[in-house]
C-alpha cells in the first residue's frame, strides 16, 4: 500500500503538464487542478516550479492554492469521510460520532491516516437530516449511526 | 471628457476614469482611506473609504468606483459614518490594546482614524490573532495579532519592488499575509528592501533593532550614499541621530520611491563605534590622537617636503566616487593648482574608465545618461552582463516592472544566471569573454537580413560603411564555435532587437571589466546607432555604474587626462580657461592612473599619496602589490569616516565627516544632479572632505579663495560643462532633451559615428595550475569596497558568509561539498572561502563576493599597468580550489 513518506513524485509528468497547460491563456487554476486529478494533490515543492514557469511569483501561486478549499497541499486519502455538524446531527449525537471517528482513524480534523486511505473532514450539513446523525465516505452515505454501527462501517471499508 | 458630480453638495468635475476618491481628494474633500496608497494599484479591500450614493442609497468604497456623470455622492452621511465607525470598530477588535508600547507610534494610521472617528476601547468580543512571527532577521519584525489584511505589503512587494515575497495566505480567520510555505523572510525571497514595512499603515511590519525608539523629531530629505542609483531618502532625526531611515516622499516621481535594503537598514553605519572622531598620526607603530591644526601641518609639511625634494610629479591624490561633487571638484583643484601635479584618479576608473573612452569616441561624449524611468516605455530590454538586483536595485526594480506590467520582453546575456533568469524568455550565455563576438554577430545578422533604421542610419550616423566592411568576414558558423551560441538564437535575438521598436540596453561590470571590454561597448553602441535605439525614448544604453558618485567624480575631473567636464588636459585652450579662474595653469603633462600610481609607488618614484574616501587595499587589483606600492611611499595621508585596511597603512589619518553630517551634490546614474543635505552634526571632530580640503590648501600656503560651498557651486557652474545650472538649482530639463533629440550630456559631436567591429578573438589561455575562471559579483547586501556596509551592524549581522560559488560539475571533479572551507588561490593571492555548490555559473566558472574588505576577492585579480590607451583592466582572473586544512 502506498504510504505517505513513499509518494513518489513523477518530475517528468509534472513539467510536461505544466508546458502543457503553460500555453493556456488563464493556465493557473486548470494547471492546479489537474495537477491535483493526477497526483492527488499539489505537492508543495511543486509550487516554485509552477510559478517560475507561469512568470508568477510563487507566493501568489500558493496563495491561488490557499484561496480554494477544494485544492490541497497535503496528499489526501482515498476516500474523503465526511462527518456532519449540522444541527440535527449535533442534537443526535455528532459529536460522539466525530469523536469515535477521529479513534477508529487514528487522526484529527484535516488529517490523512497514514496508509493514505481516508482524510477526515467536517461538513456543515448533508442535506438528510432525517437519517442524523449522519457521515459520508467517499461518495456514500451512512445515516442513523451509533458507536456499534460507526464501528462496523470502518472495518467493512478496511479502517 | 470631463464628468461632473456632486460631492457633499458642491459640483466638482474630473475626467472620465478617475475614481471618487481621487477627484475628492482633488477638490479637497478629505476622506478617509486604509488600503488605498497612491503608488498601488487600488484594492477596494477595507471599506473604509464608503461614501454614499444619495440617489441609489447604496454604499460604495470610493478608492476603486469611478466617478459616473450627475452622481450625487455623500462622504459624511449618517448612514456612512455608521458604517465606516463599524468597519472600524471589526478592525480593532482583533487588534491588540498595545498601541503605547508599539513601534508605529503616532505613525499608525489605523490609531489616527480611530482618535479622527471618536472610537476608544472596542465593545465587540474579541477575535484571538497569532501573534508576532519569530524571526532571526535584524531587519523587519512581523507581528500577524496587529495586521488589518489590508494588503499594502502584498501589494508593495509585488508592484513596487516585484519581488513577490508575500501573498495572503490561508482562508477565513487563518488568512494573513505570508511567504511561500509561511517561512520566515530570512528563508524567503525577501531582499528586506522594506517597501512593506514603509507601506504598512499599522505595527504589523515594523523595523527590528532601531537604535532608538519613539516618536522623532525631524527629518531631513537627502540621497543615499551608495549606489548610483541615488534615491531619495528621509533621515528621520532624534538626538544627532540618524534613527530611522524611509523612502522620501518629496521625490517628483513617485515611481522611484522604494529603496533597497541599504538604503533602508543599512546606513547604521554612521553612528558606527568605528567612526574616526579625532586625527590620527603614526608614531612609530600606532596611531596616537592629534589636534587638526597638527595633522593638517604634519601633512603640508611632508607634502611640501617631496614637492621640494622630488618635484610634483612625485605626488598623487586619490580622489572619491563616495564624495560630493563639490569636494572632487576642490580636490582635483588641489591637485592641480596647489601641488601641481594631473596625477589624480578615482576608483570608478578600474571599472569603467575603457567604456567612458570608447562612449566618447562614438557619442562624443564620455558618457551615457539614460533617465531609467524611461524603462517602463521599452518594448524589449536586453541585459548584457549586469545584475542590476545587487549593483542598481531600483533600476531593477523599473526593469522588472517594465517586463511584468508593461510588457516588456526580456533578454539576457550573461555566463551567470542572474535573477532576471526567471522573468527572461531568452538567456543566452556565451563562454567567458566572447561577448563581442557574439554581439558582433547580432550587427552583422541585422545588417544582412535588413533590419537597420536605413533613415536614422543615413541622417544622423557616422562611419556606417567602415562597420559594415568590417563584419564582412566574420563566418557565424565560427562564432557558433567560439561563443557556443546557436546560429539560430543568435538569428533570433537579433530580429528581436531590431524589431522590438524601442529596445533599451542594461549592461554594467560584467562586460565592462574584460579584457576585451572595450570591444563589449563599441559592439552594443554600434548595435543601438543601427537600430536607431540610441536616442529614443524607451531605447538607449544604460550603463550601470556602482558608487552613488561614479559619474560626478569624473565630470568633476578627478582624472588624470581630463579637467573638469571632461575638458582634455593637453588642450591649451581648455588649460587657459581654468588657469584664468584659478590663477595658476594646470600642468599640462598628463597625469598617472590609479593603477599607474600604484606602479610607479612601488617603484619609489611617487613619495607621496592623499586618499579621500578610497579604500584601495579593498577595492583594486592584487592587494599584495598595492600593500607593498603603499608601504613604500614617504608619506600617505588618508582621509575616511574609519580606519580601513588603507588608513592604517598612512603616516595621517584625516577623520571625515559622513553624507548625513554635509552639503554638497552626487550625480547619479541618469547624469541627474542631487543635493545631499545635512541632517546632524560632524561627529566628534570629524569635518566634511571639502572643509579639510580647503584647510590642507591653507596649511600649504596657497588657501584656495572659499568661505562657502555656494561659492565652490558658482566657480563650477561657471567652468563645467553641464553644470551650467546647477548653482541655482536647476536640473537639465529633461523636456528639452527629448524634443530636441540632443541633451547636454551629448553636445561634443553631431553626430554619433559607428565604430568596425573587432572580433578575433584571444588564444585562449589555459592554465592547468589555475583551471578556473574567476568572477566576482556584488551582494545585496555589500556595497563598493565593504568599508561602510561592513561597519552596518545589521548588514554585516545579517551577511557574514563569504561563499566561493561553484557548478556541480566542477565540485565533483574536485571533491568538494557545499560547506566545505577552501582556499581559492591566484596568481597573486589566495583567500579562504566556502564552498556552495549552485547552477548559477557553469563549468569552469567561480564566483565570490566582493566588496568584504577583510576579504577583497578583487584583490586576486593581477593589476595590469597601462595598456596603449592608458586603461587599467582588471583582467580576467584564473584560480585554482584548494581544500582547506584544518581551521584558517
Ligand atoms: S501586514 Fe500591514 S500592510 Fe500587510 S496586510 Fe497587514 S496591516 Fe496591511
Ligand atoms: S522587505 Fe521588500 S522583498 Fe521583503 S517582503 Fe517586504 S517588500 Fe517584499
Ligand atoms: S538602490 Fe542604491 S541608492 Fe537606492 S537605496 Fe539602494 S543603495 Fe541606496
Ligand atoms: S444536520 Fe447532519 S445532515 Fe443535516
Ligand atoms: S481605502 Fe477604499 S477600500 Fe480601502
Amino acid at each position: 500500500m502506498n504510504k505517505k513518506s513513499e509518494v513518489e513524485i513523477d518530475q517528468k509528468k509534472l513539467q510536461d503538464l505544466i508546458t502543457h497547460y503553460n500555453q493556456e491563456r488563464w493556465p493557473l487554476i486548470p494547471l492546479l487542478q489537474k495537477i491535483q486529478d493526477e497526483f492527488g494533490y499539489i505537492f508543495p515543492s511543486s509550487i516554485p516550479l509552477i510559478a517560475r514557469r507561469l512568470k508568477l511569483h510563487p507566493s501568489e501561486v500558493q496563495g491561488v492554492i490557499s484561496f480554494y478549499a477544494q485544492l490541497y497541499t497535503e496528499p489526501r486519502g482515498r476516500k474523503t469521510v465526511r462527518v456532519c455538524r449540522g444541527t440535527a446531527c449535533h442534537v443526535r449525537g455528532g459529536k460522539t460520532i466525530l469523536k469515535q471517528t477521529k479513534e477508529h482513524l487514528g487522526i484529527d480534523e484535516g488529517e490523512t491516516t497514514d496508509d493514505l486511505e481516508y482524510t477526515l473532514e467536517t461538513v456543515a450539513c448533508i442535506g438528510v437530516c432525517a437519517l442524523a446523525p449522519t457521515i459520508v465516505i467517499g461518495h456514500q452515505v451512512y445515516g442513523n449511526l451509533n458507536p456499534q454501527k460507526l464501528g462496523q462501517l470502518f472495518k467493512r471499508n478496511g479502517g | 471628457m470631463l464628468v461632473t458630480i456632486t460631492i457633499d453638495q458642491r459640483e466638482v468635475s474630473g475626467h472620465a476614469g478617475m475614481t471618487i476618491l481621487e477627484l475628492a481628494r482633488e477638490s479637497g474633500i478629505n476622506i478617509p482611506t486604509i488600503c488605498e496608497h497612491p503608488q498601488l494599484t487600488p484594492l477596494g479591500g477595507c471599506r473604509i473609504c464608503l461614501v454614499e450614493n444619495e440617489q441609489t442609497g447604496v454604499l460604495l468604497a470610493s478608492c476603486v468606483t469611478p466617478i459616473a456623470p450627475g452622481m450625487i455622492i455623500n462622504t459624511v452621511s449618517d448612514r456612512v459614518l455608521e458604517h465606516r465607525k463599524m468597519i472600524l470598530k471589526l478592525m480593532l477588535a482583533s487588534h491588540p490594546d498595545s498601541c503605547l508600547v508599539c513601534d508605529k507610534g503616532n505613525n499608525c494610521q489605523l490609531r489616527q482614524l480611530a482618535a479622527d472617528l471618536g472610537i476608544g476601547l472596542v465593545e465587540l468580543d474579541r477575535i484571538p490573532q497569532p501573534a508576532i512571527v519569530e524571526e532571526l532577521n535584524p531587519f523587519i519584525l512581523r507581528d500577524m495579532s496587529k495586521c488589518i489584511l489590508c494588503a499594502r505589503c502584498i501589494r508593495a512587494c509585488r508592484e513596487l519592488v516585484v519581488e513577490g515575497v508575500l501573498d495572503y495566505f490561508g482562508r477565513g480567520f487563518k488568512t494573513k499575509p505570508a511567504t511561500l510555505y509561511d517561512f520566515p523572510l530570512e528563508n524567503s525571497e525577501c531582499t528586506f528592501c522594506g517597501a512593506c514595512v514603509a507601506l504598512c499603515p499599522t505595527g504589523a511590519l515594523t523595523e527590528k533593532e532601531e537604535m532608538y525608539r519613539g516618536a522623532t523629531g525631524h527629518a531631513v530629505e537627502t540621497i543615499c550614499p551608495y549606489c548610483s542609483c541615488g534615491c531619495h531618502i528621509s533621515l528621520e532625526i532624534k538626538d544627532n541621530m540618524v534613527v530611522r531611515v524611509k523612502p522620501s516622499v518629496d521625490n517628483a516621481d513617485s515611481r522611484l520611491e522604494a529603496l533597497c535594503v541599504k538604503g533602508s537598514y543599512g546606513l547604521d553605519f554612521i553612528h558606527s563605534p568605528d567612526r574616526l572622531t579625532k586625527p590620527l598620526i603614526k608614531k612609530g607603530e600606532h596611531f596616537e590622537e592629534a589636534t587638526w591644526e597638527e595633522a593638517l601641518n604634519v601633512t603640508a609639511g611632508a607634502l611640501k617636503q617631496i614637492k621640494t625634494e622630488h618635484g610634483s610629479a612625485s605626488l598623487a591624490v586619490f580622489g572619491s566616487v563616495n564624495c560630493t561633487n563639490e569636494e572632487n571638484y576642490l580636490l582635483q583643484r588641489f591637485a592641480r593648482g596647489v601641488l601641481g601635479t594631473n596625477n589624480i584618479d578615482n576608483g570608478s576608473s578600474l571599472e569603467h574608465a575603457a567604456t567612458r573612452r570608447v562612449i566618447k569616441n562614438s557619442l562624443g561624449f564620455p558618457g551615457i545618461n539614460y533617465s531609467f524611468t524611461d524603462l517602463e516605455q521599452a518594448d524589449l530590454i536586453l541585459v548584457v552582463g549586469a545584475d542590476p538586483k545587487t549593483s542598481a536595485p531600483l533600476v531593477n526594480y523599473l526593469l522588472k516592472r517594465a517586463v511584468k506590467f508593461y510588457g516588456a520582453k526580456l533578454i539576457l546575456i550573461d555566463p551567470r544566471k542572474t535573477e532576471l533568469f526567471y522573468l527572461t524568455d531568452h538567456w543566452l550565455q556565451p563562454k567567458i569573454g566572447t561577448d563581442f563576438v557574439l554581439l558582433n554577430s547580432l550587427a552583422k545578422i541585422i545588417i544582412a537580413e535588413n533590419w537597420i533604421d536605413h533613415e536614422f542610419v543615413a541622417r544622423k550616423t557616422e562611419n556606417y560603411a567602415a562597420l559594415a566592411k568590417s563584419l564582412e568576414n566574420l563566418s557565424l558558423s565560427q562564432v557558433e564555435a567560439v561563443t557556443g551560441i546557436a546560429e539560430e538564437q543568435m538569428h533570433l535575438i537579433a530580429r528581436l532587437y531590431a524589431t522590438a521598436g524601442k529596445a533599451a540596453i542594461v549592461f554594467g561590470t560584467g562586460i565592462t571589466q574584460q579584457a576585451r571590454g572595450k570591444e563589449n561597448v563599441r559592439a552594443l553602441l554600434n548595435l543601438a546607432l543601427l537600430t536607431g535605439n540610441i536616442w529614443r525614448k524607451g531605447g538607449g544604453l544604460h550603463l550601470l555604474q556602482k558608487e552613488c558618485n561614479a559619474q560626478g567624480a569624473c565630470d568633476m575631473g578627478t582624472l588624470p587626462t581630463f579637467l573638469p567636464g571632461y575638458q582634455p588636459i593637453d588642450d591649451p585652450h581648455a588649460r587657459a580657461v581654468f588657469a584664468e579662474c584659478w590663477q595658476v595653469e594646470p600642468p599640462a603633462k598628463p597625469g598617472l592612473t590609479a593603477s599607474e600610481t600604484i606602479f610607479q609607488a612601488k617603484a619609489g618614484i611617487i613619495k607621496g599619496l592623499y586618499i579621500t574616501g578610497e579604500n584601495p587595499l579593498a577595492s583594486f587589483p592584487h592587494s599584495a602589490l598595492v600593500k607593498e606600492a603603499l608601504e613604500s611611499l614617504d608619506f600617505l595621508v588618508v582621509q575616511d569616516l574609519f580606519l580601513t585596511e588603507t588608513a592604517r597603512q598612512a603616516k595621517v589619518v584625516l577623520p571625515a565627516a559622513s553624507f548625513a553630517e554635509k552639503e554638497g551634490t552626487f550625480t547619479n546614474l541618469e547624469g541627474k544632479v542631487q543635493k545631499i543635505r545635512q541632517a546632524i552634526k560632524p561627529l566628534g571632530q570629524s569635518r566634511p572632505d571639502w572643509q579639510i580640503i580647503l584647510q590642507l590648501a591653507a596649511a600649504l600656503g596657497h588657501p584656495m579663495p572659499f568661505t562657502s560651498l555656494e561659492e565652490v557651486k558658482e566657480e563650477m557652474s561657471e567652468l563645467i560643462l553641464f553644470y551650467e545650472n546647477y548653482a541655482n538649482e536647476k536640473d537639465v530639463e529633461e523636456k528639452e532633451f527629448w524634443e530636441t533629440g540632443t541633451t547636454h550630456r551629448l553636445p561634443l559631436r553631431k553626430f554619433p559615428g559607428f565604430s568596425p567591429a573587432e572580433y578575433s578573438t584571444l588564444p585562449v589561455e589555459t592554465d592547468d595550475e589555475f583551471p578556473l575562471t574567476l568572477l566576482t559579483e556584488n551582494t545585496s547586501f555589500h556595497f563598493g569596497s565593504g568599508s561602510r556596509s561592513s561597519r552596518s551592524s545589521r548588514l554585516s549581522k545579517f551577511d557574514s558568509s563569504f561563499l566561493v560559488r561553484i557548478n556541480e560539475v566542477d565540485a565533483q571533479k574536485m571533491g568538494l561539498f557545499t560547506g566545505e572551507q577552501v582556499r581559492v588561490i591566484s596568481a597573486v593571492g589566495q583567500l579562504p572561502a566556502t564552498v556552495e555548490i549552485t547552477d548559477v555559473v557553469p563549468e569552469g566558472v567561480v564566483l565570490l563576493p566582493r566588496s568584504r574588505p577583510d576579504r577583497p576577492a578583487i584583490g586576486l585579480f593581477s593589476l595590469y599597468p597601462a595598456n596603449e590607451g592608458k586603461i587599467p583592466t582588471a583582467k580576467t582572473c584564473h584560480v585554482r580550489i584548494e581544500r582547506s586544512l584544518g581551521h584558517e
